[in-house]
């Protein structure tokens, strides 16, 4: 009997931790490509992109800050039930602004609240709940670039009715670097005095804390009057304060509720998800649904829709499924299908497409051999055909590109990289040069890549490549995603697929974090003493003119060293029924096509 | 009888403790952990996170601390739900991952048990034939294979079902037939060998030899019989219906813990992937539980002591 139940608890065991356990060796199941933790951005217009603020309306507080629709008509004209349903495609970790970092929690939080500034359809920045964007003829930057002074609109109202004050930036702020909760954004807004000291203060008494967060130099002149202090001059600054992370919070609310504040119910209520933004939170059924509403006491110009349903749909083909069943009023493709949905009678006219802030390239290792080899690398660029790829393997969705920073941002610059741009005879030629005549003596290759989405078939196209232009042999090493990020975290790849999507359109998000020596995402090991120095300066340097000038020296010099191969930027291909009218889709849109303007969305039943 | 379950349930412990120790240990050592990301998080935002959720200590201690927490009812917190705690995780989604369980299950074994026995008892004939063969279909067609096809017929085609989500029993037609595809093959191919074996039995022929109506041998002779085999599979496939499938949740955006606890593993949920081993050792060693005191009332020939 002993014997009998032990073999019995030992199958358990087994069964048990076999079913479990096998999965995590493969990969997940997603049907995206991940970039990376945020805004994979996009744009429809290719007009100016500065971000110094220095030609938009200022004083103008108004929400309808772009004109500009992807419908030929203008006349907005309603009609039927104002809903929509939209899928955002899984459940997000929090909805809480503060600590919040993916893509589909932005699309939920940017429903509910408006920051001090905001990113128009053509990304400039304007004012939202601040009156103007600041700047030192203004008065908002200090002449030393240290001191912002925002003011805030007195007619903006929480949805609960209660007046937006300076207050509930400063609260906003000062929790932002609280080390309780972890927030991941925190470190863009290190700059902040104090800001750094306070979140890195866990381990210390709550006294000392409470210290260092009273010396955060966020303060409250008066209800309309907001100051931030900064240990050092940042001329991107107004573009983070446009960004999630400082949207207002009340602080009656949370300190009352908890995290629980930004969390539903047990009925799937959203009590306590207090925001200033056009439509109210009402449910969150966790894993199913969100439901929106138009918040009641917005300040600005009331939305269109009265009812906005986000669905939890992961699988790409069952969102379009669902799509033509009707149950979705938008939908991705599953990847690999665009070309058939480009001649599908139906589908093919209702396609929304449009290039996103993402750029993808194959890393290599710098720092080690055979990838220390500068022409080697250069080989490499010369001898992989993009055009091919976005062509043959991605339907000819995607821009093939040479250098890193994509279009639709400042900085980006179409005759970069053009002397590694695909061409089989000079990938030889430099081949030979890099002590590799035809291959020979040259170690096997590995490339490493996260074995999700479409992935796979780019490291195969890469693979094709090289056999076919060089005659070189490539081991391709997929990988389980978070075993991936570790391994090119910890620099033990040797080359390797990376994704890079803006935080913010700005090189400033771009280049020194990614080229810097040293810098957190800087994998490579690249390391350039002139691409330092030019970084240090740009960082700082308050004349946008000379700083967006000395981005495009630093990328030059980058794209010449090649520590990656710059291979395409990704592009948006979703498809929308016909009678959602005025979408605008936007280089900062989150999870999916329109979701920072759907205050401007309206439906049209013929 | 009553001494068996007690042993049992005595070992039940014993197992989840090794399950849950050598969980832990297998989670620490896959390479990876929650905050490695493509686009790296600053050194200091990775400390205060490992603060937040406890990672800074040792990781014999981390392993403790959960198990005094179990004694609690506290799982711990999840990292990529929402802040979830784990138990309520698990109270939300168990419900409805284990009414789609629990309907599958009946679906599998009313289509599966009936035909696998009527295959047998005409075997060879054509009916045998086509159980045989639609049994081989469904045991092989992967769900998700079977989910998009079911989808596109009902859904797209026809518009009579939706094609996913949850809250209406409409919703639960297409996944319930999807689950129960492979859990029905299987049942009935199992049915139909076992009726098989008994049917060449001496106490069979002995029945008939003494001329007993064949309703009779039917019923009591070889059904009863029969169903040993089928009741030893039944259980740990009413295990693994009830604790939910990844692929079927994830294609029909069901809000379940299936799903759910296969997606923690991939973003390396410490507290997540736990309390769904948890969970999934429980109900499997409960269901082999119920199994071994199932088999007792069918066979005459076990006894517990």
């Amino acid at each position: 009997m002993n014997k009998r139940t032990f073999i019995f608890s030992l199958i358990t065991i087994i069964t048990v931790l076999t079913t479990i356990l096998l999965p995590a060796c493969k990969s997940s199941s997603s049907t995206t490509t991940s970039v990376s933790t945020t805004t994979s951005s996009s744009t429809t217009s290719i007009g100016s992109t500065t971000t110094s603020g220095s030609n938009t309306s200022s004083g103008s507080t108004t929400t309808s800050s772009s004109t500009q629709t992807t419908q030929t008509s203008t006349a907005i004209n309603p009609k039927g039930p104002q809903e929509i349903i939209l899928n955002l495609a899984g459940e997000v970790n929090t909805i809480d602004p503060n600590r919040a970092s993916w893509t589909n929690e932005r699309s939920v939080i940017m429903q509910c609240f408006d920051g001090l500034l905001a990113f128009d359809a053509n990304l400039n920045l304007v004012p939202m709940v601040a009156t103007e964007i600041p700047t030192v003829a203004n008065g908002g930057i200090s002449s030393d670039g240290l001191t912002y002074t925002l003011k805030i609109n007195p007619k903006v109202t929480w949805s609960d009715g209660k007046r937006v004050t300076a207050n509930d930036f400063v609260f906003s702020i000062k929790r932002e670097f609280d080390p309780n909760n972890a927030a991941e954004y925190a470190s863009f807004y290190f700059n902040i005095v104090g800001g750094e000291a306070y979140y890195n203060s866990a381990s210390k008494s709550a006294a000392e804390q409470a210290a260092l967060k009273a010396a955060i130099g966020v303060k409250a002149i008066d209800d309309n009057t907001l100051q931030i202090k900064l240990t050092s001059p940042l001329p991107t600054f107004i573009d983070l304060l446009a960004l999630w992370p400082v949207y207002p919070l009340r602080e009656d609310i949370i300190t009352a509720h908890g995290d629980a504040w930004a969390q539903p119910d047990t009925n799937g209520n959203m009590p306590y998800y207090i925001g200033d933004g056009p439509f109210l939170l009402q449910q969150w059924v966790q894993q199913d649904h969100y439901t929106f509403v138009p918040n009641p006491n917005y300040w600005g110009k009331k939305p269109y829709l009265t009812k906005i349903t986000y669905k939890e749909i992961t699988d790409a083909n069952v969102a379009i499924a669902a799509y033509r069943n009707n149950e979705l009023d938008q939908s991705g493709v599953p990847s690999g299908t665009e070309k058939a949905t480009m001649a599908d009678p139906i589908l093919s006219t209702q396609i929304v497409r449009y290039a996103q802030l993402v750029t993808f390239g194959l890393q290599f290792n710098c720092a080690t051999a055979p990838f220390n080899n500068k022409i080697l690398r250069q080989a490499l660029s010369c001898a992989i055909d993009r055009n091919a790829y976005i062509d043959q393997v991605r339907g000819g969705v995607g821009h093939a590109t040479l250098s890193w920073i994509p279009p639709g941002m400042p900085g980006y610059d179409a005759s970069l990289g053009t002397d590694w741009a695909f061409n089989p005879a000079k990938a030889k030629d430099l081949l030979a040069q890099a002590g590799y005549p035809n291959g020979a003596g040259l170690p096997t290759l590995k490339f490493q890549y996260a074995n999700t989405g479409v992935n796979p078939v780019m490291a195969q196209f890469v693979q094709a490549q090289l056999k076919t232009n060089l005659g070189i042999n490539l081991t391709i090493e997929p990988m389980d995603s978070k075993a991936f990020s570790a391994l090119v975290n910890n620099k033990q790849f040797t080359w390797a697929l990376y994704g890079w999507g803006a935080d913010y359109p700005d090189p400033d998000d771009w280049l020194p974090q990614i080229f810097g020596t040293g810098a957190g995402n800087n994998k490579t090991g690249y390391s350039s003493a002139a691409f330092d120095a030019l970084s240090t300066q740009a960082l700082k340097e308050l004349d946008n003119t000379k700083r967006l000038q000395m981005w495009a020296d630093a990328q030059k010099i980058v794209v010449q060293d090649a520590p990656m191969v710059f291979v395409f930027n990704r592009e948006t291909f979703a498809v929308q029924k016909p009678w959602v009218k005025n979408l605008v889709t936007c280089g900062m849109d989150g999870q999916f096509p329109g979701d920072m303007f759907l205050r401007n969305v309206y439906i049209q039943f013929q | 009888m009553l001494r068996f379950i007690i042993r049992r349930v005595l070992w039940l412990i014993l197992v989840l403790f090794v399950v849950m120790l050598i969980t832990f240990i297998l989670m620490h050592l896959i390479p990876g952990g929650p905050w490695d990301r493509e686009k790296a998080l600053a050194p200091a935002v990775v400390k205060a996170l490992n603060i937040r959720y406890g990672l800074d200590k040792p990781v014999y201690e981390q392993f403790f601390n959960y198990i005094g927490g179990i004694f609690h009812g506290d799982l711990g917190i999840s990292y990529s739900y929402s802040n979830r705690t784990v138990t309520s995780i698990l109270a939300h989604g168990v419900p409805k991952t284990a009414t789609l369980g629990i309907l599958a299950f009946i679906l599998a074994q009313a289509i599966g048990i009936p035909f696998g026995m009527a295959a047998a008892m005409r075997q060879n004939s054509l009916a045998d034939y086509t159980s045989v063969l639609f049994s081989t279909i469904f045991a092989s067609i992967p769900g998700f294979v079977l989910g998009i096809l079911l989808m596109i017929v009902f859904s797209v085609l026809l518009h009579w079902l939706p094609t996913s989500g949850w809250g209406s029993p409409l919703q639960l037609i297409l996944p319930v037939i999807c689950l129960a595809a492979l859990p029905a093959a299987q049942a009935s191919r199992i049915a139909r060998a076992s009726t098989l074996e008994v049917l060449r039995q001496d106490y069979v022929r002995t029945a008939r030899s003494k001329g007993l109506s064949e309703r009779l041998i039917q019923l009591r002779h070889i059904f009863r019989n029969s169903l040993i085999p089928v009741v030893t599979v039944a259980g740990p496939e009413l295990a693994n219906l009830i604790t939910g499938s990844f692929i079927i949740e994830n294609l029909f955006a069901i809000p379940g813990v299936g799903r759910i606890f296969v997606d923690g593993i991939g973003a390396r949920d410490y507290p997540l992937i736990m309390g769904g081993i948890l969970f999934y050792a429980f109900s499997i060693a409960i269901f082999n539980l119920v199994v071994d005191i199932l088999y007792a009332m069918i066979d005459p020939r076990i006894r517990f002591d």
